[in-house]
């Protein structure tokens, strides 16, 4: 690495990614530590705040942007990645992130999924999976385990959980991968590989709540049975073997990445620049847009 | 003859809507203007499909009324258009003898066309080409030989759609469209109708529908970014920009669903780029929660609407004007959205770069109001002067501003500088939860107040734009006729044949339809004691919006009907001249007959 270039370029630390706003979050809350882990990983990159585009829907996690100080997007229920697409193609040279919670990707917003996943447009996706409803105080989720007892499933949920890892390794993600703010280092060098990533890249943070989740899914649980998939002897650019090991979802608490494309296919956003660059050509002033109505 | 309308039928594979565009196409090259509009059943193959060409040595401004010449392939095709290929006393009336109806008997009730003539048209099209699929070429070739009509340019336009198949096929085809052409010689009209030459050079005038020219226009005014899902009327505006938008540096999005389009588009605008979606009646209703994020982001979008038969699917291939109610008002909480309407497709161009103007100077999205006729008709368009139209880009801050930058800053006009992700300083964070001047999140009544205030402040100065309302005839008129998008036309056409007649009416025919311009219309009406705001659909929207807003005297009323029920000028005419001799009348005092 040629140091002088490398000393002339701006430097940041995590603390320049954290603004002056106070989270909501009660204290605890798993989302703290993903943003910790957020700012680390944003300090490893070294982009500036200005040139991220963080975009979020709605939910607990969904505030999470306000929390930096890059540009932020907190819009609407489930509709991060739609909105997070259309920043990417229009500004290719954005750093752009998507964070949510398990409601907003895979209830209300789950039909942006697999979209999101075949374009492969060069974002990346973070969600805050706590099983639960948090900010509307405590029904059943989208990935809330069959007979958890909720305030909407007072005698125990009857439906099974969508599994969040084998839902996007199926639909043809190229990056997947899990953590948990039990595992900060673990997890900040997660996202900061997907961020890397060139394409569409997936991190489920299992991120409890403190105020209606359940015992068993809190940090210290975390902490005590937690495995690194790593340690297990995983290579991560085996796909049918991720999808083995994902299925332990709601079982087992594997951290680190899944899979890992080692031929990452080309991206929308890089595809769509070279088509506008080859047929921009010289560029042709707006009015001749005209031309072709006119009746020969 | 100046003027002439053309209303042809048949099934699906019969070519008759191909017959249309060839006669418009000789018909524009040669200068004329002229008009084309389509109906279908909504079957994608098969099925009875209907074209209705105008062509007129002067501008018109609508598809015409009755019909001057009306082309049936088969009887029970044509019928299925009822009014919408409505024929008269002295419409000529051509039909395939082949569906063995005595010209005596045909079956349009009430009517006795002055000529009719039964013509073997599929079997000169077999004579000439070997198959009947010619018959629409026999068609041209007898509109041209008993009208006058652009005969050379036909032929021309038939060797251009013919060439790639082949010479043989050229040559089929010329036969066809001269064995139609010799019969209309052969069996003369009783009363000879030539069409006069049309005025002005060849080869200049334009020749495109709404949906296209919306397109166009959007790539002009600057726009870099569509998001879209298909959705008939309007998936040719999609269909255009992601053909023609790369050349052009910008980007496009054939999205998931009819949310993920308008979120890509408001994407694209929070990242700085000019941007719009498009869809018809059903896609609005699913995009009106992104309409609101705008609203409150504050974020410069144009969303095109082209109305179509509703509620629901409705009537997906017809036209009606029954979504400007949620085009006003969709999208919760207290919300001010302009909203503007074409009335013809060369002002769409006009509407279309205002639109994205008044988005980009307010921050703030803009529906097109268009509707199926305007969208899908083909026009004849005179050069456009793009020089006359100034561009206008989003407030952004300035070196200064950055410096303590507020996104949402409360200034005296309600617009605050705008910044975009990569500008050093403007970080900040849209949102739709309410926010402060820095973009924080806010629970507060008195700065949800305050914001409100300024969303709405700002678009104040649109209701004073007179330049966005068509007002025609004598100011102190007691007759008024309002019109408002492809009906604007309607009421253009009889405004002039009301005012040739000699009746003394007023013509208003605005394109901002939302919000409503009090002043404008009080001055409008304060000399108005009659008159029709004439609408197609069952409500009458624009009518009741106006009463909802302003004063609108007793004796203005609405006219209007559902969708897919056309009003021929003379219908309105009709009306129109009723109102003014009720007005001639002196009103019956109630006191005096006590």
């Amino acid at each position: 690495m040629n140091t002088s270039t490398a000393a002339s370029l701006p430097t940041f630390q995590a603390k320049d990614f954290k603004s002056d706003l106070k989270p909501i979050w009660c204290p605890g809350c798993g989302d703290f530590g993903v943003l910790q882990a957020i700012y680390r990983a944003l300090a490893g990159i070294g982009r500036a705040p200005h040139d991220i585009a963080f975009v979020s829907g709605i939910g607990c996690s969904s505030r999470i942007p306000g929390y930096t100080t890059a540009y932020g997007f907190n819009s609407v229920h489930g509709r991060a990645l739609p909105i997070a697409q259309g920043i990417k193609l229009a500004n290719p040279d954005l750093l752009v992130l998507v964070a949510g919670g398990d409601g907003d990707g895979f209830s209300i917003g789950g039909g942006h999924v697999p979209h999101a996943i075949r374009r492969n447009a060069d974002i990346t996706y973070i969600v805050m999976d706590n099983q639960i409803y948090g900010l509307t105080k405590g029904q059943l989720s989208p990935t809330s385990p069959r007979g958890l007892k909720t305030v909407t499933s007072e005698y125990g949920s009857v439906e099974s959980p969508v599994n969040p890892l084998l839902y996007v390794l199926a639909y043809g993600a190229n990056f997947v991968a899990q953590g948990t703010p039990a595992d900060m280092q673990g997890l900040s060098r997660v996202i900061e590989e997907a961020i890397r990533y060139p394409g569409f890249s997936f991190v489920n943070v299992q991120s409890p709540c403190v105020t209606f989740g359940a015992e068993d899914v809190q940090v210290k649980e975390h902490r005590a049975h937690m495995k690194s998939l790593e340690s297990l002897g995983h290579n991560p650019s085996d796909r049918l073997a991720a999808m083995g090991l994902a299925q332990h979802y709601g079982t087992e608490l594997h951290t680190g990445i899944f899979y890992r494309n080692p031929e990452p296919p080309p991206t929308m956003d890089g595809l769509l620049r070279e088509r506008q660059q080859t047929m921009a050509g010289k560029g042709l002033p707006r009015e001749r847009i005209l031309d072709a109505f006119v009746q020969k | 003859m100046d003027d002439l309308v053309v209303g042809m039928a048949g099934s699906g594979g019969d070519g008759i809507v191909s017959a249309g565009e060839s006669l418009i196409a000789a018909a524009a090259y040669e200068g004329y203007s002229a008009m084309m509009t389509k109906s279908f059943g909504s079957q994608v193959r098969g099925g009875e499909s209907s074209c209705r060409v105008r062509l007129a040595t002067q501008r018109v401004y609508n598809p015409g009324g009755l019909l001057d010449v009306a082309v049936a392939l088969n009887w029970e095709d044509f019928l299925k258009f009822g009014a919408e290929l409505p024929v008269s006393g002295s419409t000529v009336v051509i039909y395939d003898s082949k569906t063995g109806v005595a010209p005596a008997d045909i079956p349009l009730q009430g009517v006795a066309p002055r000529e009719v003539f039964a013509v073997p048209i599929g079997e000169m099209a077999k004579q000439a080409t070997g198959t009947d699929k010619a018959k629409n070429t026999v068609v041209l070739g007898l509109i041209a030989g008993w009208f006058g009509i652009a005969r050379l340019s036909i032929l021309r336009g038939l060797e251009k759609k013919f060439a790639r198949k082949g010479a043989a096929l050229v040559q089929a085809n010329e036969k066809a469209f001269i064995l139609g052409e010799q019969f209309a010689k052969e069996h003369p009209l009783a009363t000879p109708r030539a069409m006069n030459a049309p005025k002005g050079t060849p080869g200049k005038k334009m020749l495109v529908d709404g949906n296209d020219m919306c397109a166009a226009a959007s790539i002009f005014a600057g726009c870099q970014f569509f998001g879209g899902y298909p959705i008939t009327p309007s998936t040719e505006i999609m269909q255009f920009f992601t053909r023609e938008v790369w050349k052009y540096g910008g980007s496009a999005l054939q999205a998931e669903d009819e949310i993920a389009g308008i979120g890509a588009a408001v994407g694209a605008s929070f990242a700085g780029k000019k941007a719009m979606t498009a869809t018809s009646g059903p896609g609005l209703s699913l995009k009106s929660e992104m309409m609101g994020l705008a609203s409150i982001a504050e974020l410069p979008l144009v969303i095109v609407d082209v109305q179509r038969g509703g509620p629901s699917t409705g009537l997906p291939t017809k036209p009606e004007q029954s979504d400007l109610f949620t085009a006003a008002f969709s999208a919760h909480g207290d919300v001010l959205r302009p909203v503007l309407a074409p009335t013809s497709v060369s002002d769409t161009f006009d509407v279309t770069v205002e639109a994205f103007n008044i988005a980009e100077r307010y921050q703030t999205p803009v529906i097109i109001l268009s509707d199926q006729e305007v969208a899908q008709r083909k026009e004849t368009v005179d050069p456009i002067d793009t020089a006359r139209f100034t561009i206008e880009e989003r407030r952004r801050p300035t070196e200064a501003e950055l410096q303590d930058y507020a996104r949402f800053r409360i200034t005296e006009d309600g617009v605050s500088p705008i910044s975009h992700p990569g500008m050093k300083g403007g970080n900040y964070q849209g949102a739709g939860i309410e926010h402060n001047e820095h973009a924080n999140p806010t629970a507060s009544g008195k700065l949800h107040a305050a914001m409100n205030d300024k969303r709405f402040r700002k678009l104040a100065p649109l209701k004073a734009r007179r330049d966005l309302f068509h007002v025609e005839g004598s100011p102190n008129a007691k007759l008024a006729l309002v019109g408002w998008g492809s009906f604007g036309g309607l009421c253009r056409e009889v405004f002039a044949r009301a005012t040739a007649d000699g009746l003394d009416v007023k013509l208003m025919v605005p394109w901002l339809v939302y919000p409503i311009a009090e002043e404008i219309y009080r001055d409008f009406f304060a000399s108005v004691r009659a008159g029709f705001v004439v609408e197609l659909s069952h409500q009458g929207q624009l009518y009741r919006l106006l009463r909802m807003f302003t004063d609108v005297p007793a004796g203005v009323t609405s006219l209007t009907r559902s969708g897919a029920n056309p009003f021929q000028p003379d219908e309105v005419l009709a009306h129109l001249r009723r109102a003014a001799v009720s007005l001639q009348q002196p009103a019956v005092s109630i006191a005096s007959e006590e």
